[in-house]
């Protein structure tokens, strides 16, 4: 008997596609027998078109629903199939069937009664001589995979017949297998439809057959099967629809045994399917992984109703499907083969820094000279004191000190850390076995550390060698990062040193997932290490996230990092009154004279001249104002230069950074949130400062850039300029004439470092006579307080608490002659020794001070003298406890907040972290703008050439690979 | 056309240049210029009142003497019992008088030893506590009349007077009441300079007990010794006992408290001239101790340009005195010629000086061995009172209170209660004023805040004073930074 073919169509737009698959199931060698068309939610155009077709019926549905539902829909109005041999032709809108298709397929059917379901080769609608699918097979694990995508069609595949699946679209299924099997599984809207229709069809006794004769045109709009669309959110959406099936499919293919066991799985395996996610730089997919595994672990009724479809059909066991299963040394050379792939991708892309070819080679060893130059009283040391830098605690309390808990400082108490803790912890752990150690390193090579940043910095704004050693050099002699690294504040120093990496990381964070992962990173350092810069860097962000288009995604998510680190700061300094505390430089607070705009104007933060005013004076009637403004001139001019570049717009952001950093400098200057003893420290400009160097040089790197000649004699000029404005400085840190010194590991007398030895937690009470004739009481525990211990927290705290009031009146108490029970002092706090540092001037009522509190000590029964020791005279307490419980830190000071917060902390840098490492070489699309070439001077002067001139080239053309994100590429793992 | 272009795009860029250097310099100006809002934290402080504690005065005790036993020769023994008056606010709080142990006098048990007075916390109001004694000696060897207030044990203290040339002898009394021993250092001090002297360094007073030096021992031929005394531990009250002998005759004793800190400013109110007389303070050989004279050390490193006022206490005429003290070198300082009666002298200085004045009754010049013995005093300069003070006056002749104003501007009002009777005194600005008191009374000062006071004793043979001194800062509210 004839068999009788009824095509459904389903049709959601009307237009082109639709009118071609009209046509070509009109011009068919074979028509189908009936024409079924399902209008899902369709538009007007559709319709119409569809009324035109001389349809046998025409099925209108409200709802846009699925291909496989709309299919069912349509396939109710027909009668019962009269044979095995009937069958129905399932088309979408964009599946235009070359004339003899449908003839292939029915012949198919035809000569193989095995044959349930037979398949034609579909071609991309644009390219028709590409292949856009041809059947689709399971690997070992269950993941789907087409067997052959996006090749040339050269006749190489077209001897493939058995499959394990289809895709949907244009398939022709015999009528009675379908009603067999229930259709597709309305739990697969979208994916793995049909390739599970073909697993239970196989496991029914069927076969399912590829027909390479039978041509489809197929444009992939999203009616059936996923769209094909390379645009970030439809790639999301497919990877996560192939998630949920593949998870979907996993649930009703196992063993009934197993489905518990898999059904736990499925959140463990999104963790760590999201850890390759970042590595492999998707970080979109995230989402939708772990979407895909909570709505496929809550649909049991769904898995259920697949389950009792597929028992029912099943005829035969699971061995019949292992032989079309992709073999596993097929999946080995795919996944090769992406590598390789992937290799020559990357090939063409690695930025050309030219480090060597460009001159970065000498930069580093000349800065590094210079570094060893300044610093070498601080070789062999095995770390460093003086101004704001105090020891490092051990390996494991450093760490401790990084999350939300005790603040051990003073009387201590639980609150938020600084941020800059978490970057203390990371700089001494690269030094664990001795943490302390790494701030002498980091003072060692803080000089060409900083110099590199910004050489690379430039070497994406400029290919010349002597340009990018002007910035490296005049970076390297910024005279507020000499400021900082002679007065001791490691803040200061850090960030300066970073953030010219991070201007590194940013210019590449537009290609690249990884380098704006780096950038979150290093702009969470920064901010921790100079929280004044935070404003000024917003709005920098804000900007750039204005000017960079596409490559805002990327930048989008910059200030994460940071945020997840300070925002427990944030809520405790704004719940308590206080937001302009969040602004206090962390560390030890170090104060100094308060700079004019003019001597900051001149990036000089201290409050001098640069240490030229006693130069000056001593050899010239020059003003040392003057010299020092004129030293700075050159790079300033250079700098406001960059207006005449073609590069107006790198000029003006450059220009901007200065102006930003400048507002910050000058706001610093206005604002003291801590305090120490009775000083008030203001905010140190030199951060702020730091910024606007930076603007310079970038400026000054964009003017010369735009300069056809000269430019390496003027950046010469420039960069010894810079130099030579530093000199007093740099002579004054050579000689050792600053604050700091090679130290040892302690800040307190000998004889309570060695009691430390016993009991870690030994308190000593330290006063210091104040210029008022008052006191500074403050409680140091075991080997005293170190850098990491230190906290904005306390140090922006308004108002004394309670334990610091009873502090007070304790060593208040102590410096008099009183009534008052001595012993408080060892029941509150557990004090064990007294330290009274000698008066720092010798004004008279620090002295008065200092003698009060020392005959009162004397007198006092209850404490015994020490004796005199390097920092002052110390006094015991005769009723001093070992491990005084006073003392202890209380245990779970941070409650189960400290346990959420670190954890969040830990998953957002953690996830960072593994976004930055750099695996993504040619995973990601190559986003680079077209690289301008450098003129040649030997060019002839064409008229074109100067048109080029004046419109500078700086679209950023993308040259996207659009399959290159696609999920089936390289997805190899679980 | 295209140079046009060319020029445009020239004049454009330069436009730009100098637009966005105007822009620099206008920012720097505006951010110098303009007056922007500023956030100054306050810091947080605490001041701390100190708990009411036991307070504490001692008194040095019976005159001692050397050489009074024959047999033991270094041996200072008392010579008679001093008496004793405390003075408290509240009157009448019970108090407890400590004797201290006196290893070194075999005749403690008989005359009496140092005592210390006590009042309990919150006893009395706080820095209200005083005691004096008095002493007159008839001997072969001794002879005059003493007074001295108890004083506080203190880590550091200056006694300005003495001599240990020919017939004068004196005698350091340390003594530390508290709980701790101290360890005291002794300096003297001489016209010289410092004089070395190791066996006075780390002298050990044991709880509870005063230590007895002789200042020839440590110091011998001086004529003008100041001696500094340093403690460590427990707190010392020093004070040293003067005597002289002219001739074979006794001419004189002391007993002098500490004078004031160190200071550029220095006021001996009360210094007391019974005879008319003295030496020029210009001349050059102004031996002897018999006229009257003001000892001045600057301790510090630098000379120090003193300027020394003179000033009667009726207010009217006084004298200037300008002296160059060389650093670390004592000079005594003879005060001219004057009139009998009451002085001010007032020291200005551009260095810390130490200061006391002498002045001598009794004793005229030429006066052979058999005359009638004469007395000599020692007035300290003292430190600022406070608003109230208390004053115990013991027996003595003539007991008079002298009270200096500094304040050039407003006249002070002082309310001088005693045994029940109220007397208001004004001591007019830059002036001073004088209060005869009565033997045995206890005197409550109130509005004295600022002022300078003395307690003299004048008779005919007679003459003593000693210094009103505020009670120390110890127990004064401090203020604490807990940060």
């Amino acid at each position: 008997m004839f068999p009788r073919v009824t095509a459904v169509l389903v049709v959601r737009h009307g237009g082109d596609h639709l009118a071609g698959t009209l046509d070509g199931i009109r011009s068919q060698v074979r028509t189908p027998d009936a024409l079924v068309v399902v209008l899902a939610a369709a538009d007007a155009q559709a319709r119409e078109q569809a009324a035109a077709a001389g349809a046998t019926h025409v099925v209108e549905l409200q709802e846009p629903l699925s291909f496989g539902e709309a299919v069912r829909a349509g396939e109710r109005v027909l009668d019962a199939p009269e044979s095995d041999a009937d069958a129905l032709w399932l088309l979408a809108e964009d599946s235009a069937p070359e004339a003899d298709a449908l003839a292939a397929l029915v012949a198919a059917l035809e000569t193989a009664r095995s044959v349930a379901v037979a398949g034609p080769k579909l071609m991309e609608w644009d390219e028709p001589e590409r292949i856009a699918g041809m059947g689709r097979t399971l690997t070992r694990l269950g993941r789907s995979v087409p067997i052959v995508a996006g090749e040339l069609d050269q006749g190489q595949h077209d001897r493939l017949s058995d499959v394990l699946g289809l895709d949907p679209a244009a398939m022709l299924v015999r009528h009675t297998v379908w009603r067999a099997l229930d259709g597709f599984d309305p739990a697969l809207p979208t994916v793995d439809d049909a390739l599970d229709l073909g697993v239970r069809a196989r496991l029914a006794g069927h076969r399912i057959a590829v027909v390479p004769e039978a041509r489809v045109r197929f444009a992939a709009d999203g009616v059936a099967g996923p769209e094909g669309d390379g645009r970030g959110r439809a790639v999301r959406r497919r990877a996560r629809a192939a998630r949920a099936a593949e998870l979907h499919r996993r649930l009703v293919y196992a063993h009934a045994a197993l489905v518990p066991l898999h059904w736990l799985s499925f959140l463990p395996l999104a963790l760590l399917r999201s850890i390759r996610h970042l590595l492999v730089k998707r970080p979109g997919a995230i989402a939708g992984e772990f979407a895909a595994a909570l709505v496929t672990m809550f649909s049991a009724r769904r898995v259920a109703r697949a389950r009792r479809v597929l028992a029912r059909s099943r005829t035969t066991g699971w061995s019949s499907i292992a032989p079309l299963r992709m073999q596993p040394d097929e999946v080995r050379r795919r996944r090769q083969a992406a590598a390789e792939a992937r290799r020559a991708r990357a090939r063409g892309r690695t930025d050309e820094l030219q480090f060597l070819g460009a001159g970065g080679g000498w930069v580093l060893l000349a800065t590094s000279a210079a570094s060893i130059g300044l610093f070498s009283w601080l070789i062999g040391a095995t770390g460093v004191g003086g101004g704001g830098l105090l020891p490092l605690s051990g390996f494991a309390e450093l760490w401790r000190n990084a999350a939300y808990g005790w603040r051990d400082i003073g009387t201590g108490f639980a609150g938020a850390a600084d941020p800059f803790a978490a970057v203390l912890a990371v700089l001494g752990s690269l030094t664990f076995w001795s943490p302390s150690f790494a701030v002498v390193l980091l003072w060692l090579v803080a000089l060409p550390a900083a110099a590199m940043g910004v050489w690379f910095a430039a070497s994406r704004l400029t290919e010349r060698g002597s340009v990018r050693a002007l910035a490296a050099i005049a970076w390297a002699a910024a005279p507020m990062f000499l400021a900082a690294l002679a007065d001791g504040r490691p803040g200061a120093v850090l960030a300066h040193v970073l953030l010219g990496w991070l201007v590194f990381a940013v210019l590449g964070a537009a290609t690249s997932w990884a380098a704006a992962a780096t950038a979150s990173l290093l702009f969470a350092a920064v901010v921790a290490a100079a929280p004044s810069l935070t404003p000024a860097l917003v709005v920098g962000w804000v900007v750039a996230l204005a000017v960079s288009g596409r490559a805002a995604v990327r930048l989008a998510g910059l200030p994460i990092p940071a945020l997840a680190l300070a925002l427990p700061l944030v809520i405790e300094q704004v719940g308590r009154g206080t937001p302009l505390g969040l602004l206090a430089d962390p560390g030890v607070p170090v104060g100094g004279t308060t700079p004019t705009a003019w001597q900051l104007a001149l990036g000089l933060p201290g409050g001098g001249w640069g240490g030229w005013e006693e130069l000056v004076r001593a050899v010239t009637p020059l003003d040392p104002r003057i010299v020092a403004s004129v030293l700075v001139a050159p790079l300033v001019l250079t700098a406001l230069a960059a207006v005449f570049s073609p590069h107006l717009r790198r000029a003006l952001l450059a220009l901007g950074t200065v102006l930003a950093g400048f507002a910050t400098a000058i706001a610093a200057t206005h604002v003291s949130v801590a305090s120490v003893g009775l000083e008030v420290v203001p905010l140190w400009s030199g951060a702020g400062l730091s910024l606007a160097w930076l603007g310079l040089i970038l400026a000054a790197v964009v003017a010369l850039d735009a300069l056809r000649r000269g430019a390496a004699v003027i950046a010469g000029t420039v960069a010894l300029v810079a130099i030579v404005a530093v000199a007093p400085s740099v002579v004054a840190i050579a000689t050792g004439a600053v604050p700091l010194a090679p130290a040892g590991e302690r800040s307190l007398p000998a004889y309570v470092v060695a009691q430390a030895e016993a009991d870690p937690r030994v308190t000593t009470l330290v006063m210091e006579p104040e210029r008022d004739g008052g006191i500074r009481a403050t409680l140091e525990h075991g080997t005293g307080a170190t850098l990491d211990d230190q906290s904005t927290l306390d140090q922006t705290r308004t108002e004394l608490t309670a334990d610091e009031e009873e502090l007070a009146t304790i060593a208040g108490n102590l410096a008099s002659r009183s009534g008052f029970d001595p012993e408080a002092a060892v029941r509150e706090f557990g004090v064990a020794f007294v330290l009274l540092v000698p008066a720092t001037d010798d004004a008279r009522e620090p002295t008065q001070a200092e003698t009060r509190a020392r005959t009162a000590l004397d007198g006092n029964a209850s404490l015994v003298a020490v004796g005199e020791t390097d920092f002052g005279t110390l006094w015991r307490f005769a009723a001093a406890e070992q491990d005084a419980a006073a003392a202890r830190i209380p245990a779970g000071a941070g409650g189960w907040l400290s346990a959420v917060i670190t954890t969040v902390q830990l998953v957002v840098i953690g996830a960072t972290l593994l976004l930055s490492i750099p695996t993504g070489a040619g995973r990601e699309p190559d986003r680079r703008p077209v690289r301008r070439r450098p003129r040649r001077r030997f060019l002839p002067p064409r008229p074109a050439a100067r048109g080029a001139e004046e419109a500078p080239v700086e679209a950023s053309v993308d040259r996207t690979h659009p399959t290159a994100d696609a999920p089936e590429g390289d997805d190899d793992g679980r | 056309m295209a140079v046009d272009r060319k020029l445009l795009r020239i004049g454009a860029r330069a436009l730009a240049f100098v637009a966005a250097a105007a822009l620099a310099v206008g920012t720097v100006a505006a951010a110098a210029l303009v007056p922007w809002p500023e956030h100054r934290a306050e810091v947080p402080s605490l001041e701390v009142q100190p708990a009411e504690s036991r307070q504490l005065r001692v008194c040095p005790g019976p005159l001692l003497a050397l050489g009074e036993d024959p047999t033991a020769a270094t041996t200072a023994s008392s010579v008679g019992s001093a008496d004793l008056v405390t003075a408290t606010e509240p009157s009448g709080v019970a108090l407890e008088e400590v004797p201290l142990e006196a290893p070194g006098n075999p005749r403690a048990a008989e005359d009496g030893s140092p005592v210390a007075i006590a009042a309990e916390p919150g006893g009395v109001d706080a820095g209200m506590l005083a005691g004096a004694q008095s002493q007159t000696v008839e001997s072969e060897n001794l002879s005059g009349f003493t007074a001295a207030a108890c004083g506080e044990a203190v880590a550091e203290s200056w006694l300005v007077a003495g001599s240990t040339s020919l017939g004068r002898s004196g005698l350091v009394l340390l003594s530390n009441p508290s709980a701790v021993a101290a360890t005291v250092d002794v300096r003297v001090i001489g016209e010289t300079g410092a004089v070395e002297a190791p066996s006075a360094l780390g002298i050990i007073v044991p709880p509870g007990t005063q230590r007895v030096l002789s200042l020839a021992g440590l110091a011998p031929n001086l004529t003008s010794p100041v001696v500094h005394v340093t403690a460590t531990g427990g707190g010392i009250a020093a004070s040293l006992e003067h005597s002289v002998v002219v001739g074979l005759a006794p001419a004189g004793i002391e007993l002098t408290g500490a004078t004031a800190a160190p200071s550029t400013r220095q006021v001996i109110p009360g210094f007391l001239v019974p005879q008319s007389g003295g030496v020029e303070a210009t001349e050059d050989h102004a031996d002897g101790d018999e006229h009257p004279a003001v000892r001045l050390l600057a301790p510090g490193d630098a000379t120090a340009e003193v300027s020394i006022g003179v000033v009667p206490e009726s207010g009217s005429g006084g004298t200037t005195i300008e002296a160059t003290l060389q650093p670390g070198q004592v000079v005594d300082v003879p005060l001219g010629v004057l009139d009998a009666g009451a002085y001010t002298i007032r020291i200005e200085s551009d260095a810390p000086v130490v200061a006391a004045a002498r002045a001598t009754v009794g004793a005229t010049t030429g006066q052979t061995d058999a005359s009638a013995p004469g007395d000599l005093a020692w007035t300290v300069a003292t430190a600022p009172l406070l608003d109230a003070a208390v004053v115990a006056v013991p027996p003595g002749p003539s007991p008079t209170l002298h009270l200096v104003n500094p304040d050039a501007d407003a006249a002070a009002e002082v309310t001088v209660a005693s045994n029940g009777s109220e007397r208001t005194v004004t001591v007019p600005a830059a002036g001073a004023a004088s209060v005869q008191l009565e033997g045995g009374a206890s005197v409550v000062l109130r509005g004295t805040e600022g002022l300078y006071a003395t307690v003299s004793f004048a008779g005919d043979d007679q003459l003593a004073s000693f210094g009103v001194q505020p009670p120390g800062p110890l127990d004064s509210p401090i203020r604490v930074y807990p940060r």
